[in-house]
């Protein structure tokens, strides 16, 4: 791992919102510094404001209030220096495997034959040789994913942003994506932000966990996974960790509940 | 070619429930039809039976009299109706569908994809649009053939059939793009105008190919009216028109089947693009 | 897989049309003529805004669509269908043959034909009078039967003649539309074979009734009104001039309030879809539907679809001989049928007689007549 730098540096986050039921505070005050090479889980209740944070750091969303730096540099629009990969995988259905992770490398002229090599490797890598010219609409969810994770990888990116990516598949495939997943972050170390549901997912995947509150989001608690990976699910750390996790949770989900079922 | 055949013979074999059903399916029309020709002229089968006036019978011909018919129009009967032969009507209706056609393409993509990606775009455009559209396309007859005379005239009873099915498509489509998609080629690093390329535009395509042959089909629909109201030189809408006046309905039906037919190979022919243009915009 | 379907049925549907196409090139009998004339159709009272417009270089239609553009200075008469075929029929009485079969049918016809008669005989004279009363009435009920103003419609009349008896030449010269549509595939001997008839001739002596007309002559008024639950249901064309007979019949204003239908016990009104745009249109939407008992049309539109598609219309009586004409742009440089090659000619449409006397002028100097495409 280079240094202790810090890549993602969120300070005093706001956002807030106007819908028909009225404004409606996001976010405040979230604060999160991620450093270089670091596997991040952000995980909270429906609602409190996880996916927001992510996309705000993309740039695909405005913040209202704070600061929102990565390698030092204010985020202002969504760009490939942060790859991001969706829940709904978002591939682009005329386009093949090669073609969608060749995408970024397009949108930079990057010419063909130098596209060509880098597709080529990434494919390896996420394990879908063979596949080169199929279409999403042949592949399996696991299968469309990893595309994903490639095409993101393929402009090199500082930051890799995952927003409950495996949230659709199913729970086999769930778990054998997380493993595919080390592997592949173990052979392009990038600094991840991942957002999750989950908090097996989390405490499998993560080196640090941010426990967020339910809305209006901020950091509950932030929570050290210190396992060396792979790690066992069923080990007693693991399950301790879990369940610590879990108590964290709870409250949240507790009060997340409440606010739906009482009217506003 | 022994590998086209070879293919398409592979075609036949491996999908010969479905065309043994479509071959049914005619054969039961075609019978349905001789039955009631023979019986309104109380021919065989139906010896015993009264047979219906003249006028009434011989507007519906027996199926193989229409097929003849249609043949001749080609050959050694010059159409009385119009002293033309029946390629000569197909080549002018051809013609024009084909310029109007073309005219409704160039002007209702780029304004479907306006005004499905600009709101104001949308604003300006939406009250004509709602005004114009429900007018069917055959009450401008009377109208534009003063106006665009002869040979502009049908040519722009066309442009108007087709015109908005293609822009009400486009605009859906345009409309319809999956916001998740501008969002991960936003995160590759696409800015607006290469968004509209690379992911508006192939979006939108097979929309696009809907709104054209919905509007493939009612452009048949206007020209052969079009035509047939107008009295307007030749078409094979014409010819339905002139042989229905002079009576001779075998000629009405050929003209009929031979619309279908250039329907079938102009539809045909815009799916066949439609997968061309697929394919063209999918490996680009 | 799919997509080979649509592959086999595009090529299927290609062969066909270029088959067609390529056996039109070699196969077909095209006639060797010095020159084409072009035509196209279009309803007579179009005609003279269409001529002025440019989209065509000349028309042939009846009166008073002819006399409209003279008088207008929008167009010159090249030629007046009696120079094409002097006497020629025109119009005609046609009866329905199942309006005859009715009880009372036959007499209500010759009542009507007696009207016919009467109105023929009062314009005879109105016209050889043109300084008297009857003449200025016939001009009115012109002008306002034909929508055109009275210096049009008294120019238009000289140009007409009207007579309702049916003499030999009459049939001899219906007998020669038959043939000339034989000819020329607008119908096929088979067709007519089809129907009973041996020969053309056969045909004109059973399709052309004179006995009624010969019965008419001696019917006389009647002082109650027949036939006052179903009036007879007349079919004519719009505006045509030719028809004036039945126009006359129907007037009451010059009659002192009687019409000469009601004369002679008659309740008519109009059928429905009058004033039809065409004979043909008569024709195959009036009396094959049954909507027409009695009607003024074309003599050809009557022969033509009677014998391609058996609709029946016993011609009954005459209506009008000759006033039509070809109307070429007034200072168009066209002076004869010859100077009209690679031109277009606006026809009321292919059933008209107009179109049968514009062919027989065309052929006679060796051109063809074909659509505009």
């Amino acid at each position: 791992m280079d240094g202790n730098e810090v890549v993602i540096n969120i300070t005093h986050l706001s956002k807030s919102f106007t819908r028909e039921r009225g404004r409606i505070i996001a976010l405040d005050d979230f604060g999160l510094e991620v450093r270089e090479g670091e596997f991040v889980c952000l995980l909270g209740p429906s609602g409190c404001g996880k996916t927001t944070v992510l996309r705000i750091v993309a740039g695909l969303e405005a913040k209202s209030g704070g600061s929102v730096k990565v390698e030092g540099k204010e985020v202002r629009d969504a760009g490939p220096d942060r790859g991001m990969v969706f829940q709904e995988f978002a591939l682009f259905p005329w386009r093949s495997v090669r073609k969608n992770i060749e995408f970024g490398l397009e949108v930079k002229n990057v010419p063909e034959t130098k596209r060509a090599d880098v597709s080529k490797v990434l494919i390896e890598l996420v394990g879908l040789k063979g596949f080169e010219d199929a279409h999403p609409r042949e592949l399996s969810g696991g299968m469309k994913q990893r595309v994903a994770i490639a095409r993101a990888l393929a402009n090199d990116p500082e930051v890799l942003l995952m927003d409950e990516p495996f949230g659709s598949l199913d729970a086999q495939t769930r778990n054998l994506m997380q493993k595919e997943l080390l592997r592949i972050w173990s052979a392009r170390r990038k600094t991840v932000l991942f957002v999750t549901h989950s908090v097996e997912e989390a405490v499998y995947l993560a080196d640090r966990i941010v426990v967020m509150t339910a809305r209006p989001g901020k950091v509950r608690e932030i929570i050290d996974v210190p396992l060396n990976r792979p790690r066992d699910r069923t080990s007693r750390e693991f399950i301790a960790i879990r369940s610590k996790v879990l108590g964290e949770l709870e409250e949240e989900f507790e009060k997340a509940r409440a606010a739906e079922l009482s009217p506003e | 070619m022994r590998s086209l055949t070879k293919s398409l013979s592979k075609a036949v074999i491996s999908n010969w429930l479905r065309l043994t059903l479509s071959a049914v399916s005619v054969a039961v029309f075609l019978t349905i039809w001789w039955l009631l020709s023979a019986y309104l002229r109380a021919d065989w089968p139906f010896l015993g039976v009264k047979p219906y006036p003249l006028s009434t019978y011989e507007r519906l011909p027996y199926w193989w009299d229409v097929l003849r018919a249609l043949g001749r129009s080609f050959v050694t009967n010059p159409s009385p109706t119009g002293g033309r032969f029946m390629s000569e009507h197909i080549l002018a209706s051809l013609t024009r569908i084909s310029i109007g056609f073309a005219l409704a393409l160039i002007s209702a993509v780029p304004l479907g994809l306006l005004m499905g990606r600009s709101r104001n775009a949308e604003a300006v455009g939406r009250p004509l649009v709602e005004l114009f559209r429900p007018i069917p396309p055959l009450a401008w007859v009377p109208i534009f053939l003063v106006v665009f005379k002869f040979f502009w005239g049908p040519i722009a009873i066309v442009f108007l059939g087709v015109f908005f099915p293609i822009l009400l498509n486009v605009r859906l489509g345009a409309r319809s793009v999956d916001p998740v998609l501008i969002d991960a080629a936003r995160t590759l690093g696409a800015r607006r105008s290469t968004i509209f390329v690379k992911v508006v535009l192939p979006f939108t395509t097979p929309y696009l190919m809907t709104g054209i042959t919905v509007g493939l089909g009612i452009g048949w629909m206007c020209i052969v009216a079009a035509e047939m109201l107008g009295g307007v030189g030749g078409g094979v809408g014409y010819y339905i028109f002139a042989a229905n006046t002079a009576g001779l309905y075998d000629l009405v039906y050929a003209g009929m089947v031979m619309i279908g037919i250039l329907s079938v190979l102009t539809t045909g022919v815009a799916g066949l693009i439609e997968r061309w243009v697929y394919r063209w915009m999918g490996m680009k | 897989m799919d997509k080979k379907l649509i592959i086999i049925a595009v090529v299927i549907a290609a062969v066909v049309v270029v088959g067609g196409i390529s056996a039109s090139l070699l196969l077909s009998k095209e006639s060797k003529t010095t020159g084409t004339v072009y035509y196209v159709t279009i309803a007579p009272k179009d005609m003279k805004a269409t001529l002025a417009g440019g989209s065509i270089d000349a028309y042939i239609a009846w009166e008073p669509y002819v006399s409209d553009s003279v008088v207008g200075n929008v167009g010159d008469v090249l030629e007046w269908s009696n120079q094409i075929m002097p006497n020629h029929p025109c119009c005609v009485v046609a009866v329905s043959p199942d309006f005859l079969s009715k009880p009372n049918g036959v007499n209500l016809t010759e009542r009507f034909l007696k009207a016919h008669i009467e109105a023929n005989q009062w314009m005879a004279n109105a016209l050889a009078h043109p300084s008297g009363a009857n003449y200025t009435a016939l001009v009115n009920m012109a002008v306002q039967f034909t929508s055109r103003n009275a210096t049009v419609v008294k120019a238009a009349l000289e140009h007409v003649k009207y007579g309702y008896e049916m003499n030999q030449a009459f049939r001899n010269a219906l007998q020669q539309f038959t043939d000339m549509y034989i000819n020329d595939n607008m119908t096929t001997t088979a067709k007519m074979q089809g129907l009973g008839y041996s020969s053309t001739s056969d045909f004109i002596s059973k399709y052309v009734n004179g006995s009624l007309l010969d019965a008419a002559k001696s019917i006389t008024p009647s002082s109650t009104i027949l036939n006052p639950s179903n009036p007879i249901r007349l079919g004519y064309l719009l505006g045509d001039l030719h028809q004036m007979a039945q126009v006359v019949a129907q007037n009451t204003t010059a009659f002192g309030g009687t019409s000469m239908f009601q004369k002679y016990g008659l309740l008519v009104t109009s059928a429905t879809g009058a004033p039809f745009a065409s004979g043909g249109t008569e024709m195959s939407l009036g009396f094959a539907s049954g909507s027409v008992d009695i009607g003024y049309l074309g003599a050809p539109p009557a022969i033509l679809n009677h014998l391609n598609s058996g609709v029946k219309a016993l011609i009954v009586a005459q209506a009008n001989s000759e006033g039509s004409g070809i109307v070429v742009k007034a200072n168009s440089g066209i002076h004869n049928l010859g100077d009209l090659v690679n031109k277009t000619v606006a026809t009321p449409g292919e059933t008209s007689i107009q179109f049968l006397l514009l062919k027989m002028a065309l052929d006679k100097e060796g051109l063809d007549l074909k659509i505009k495409t």
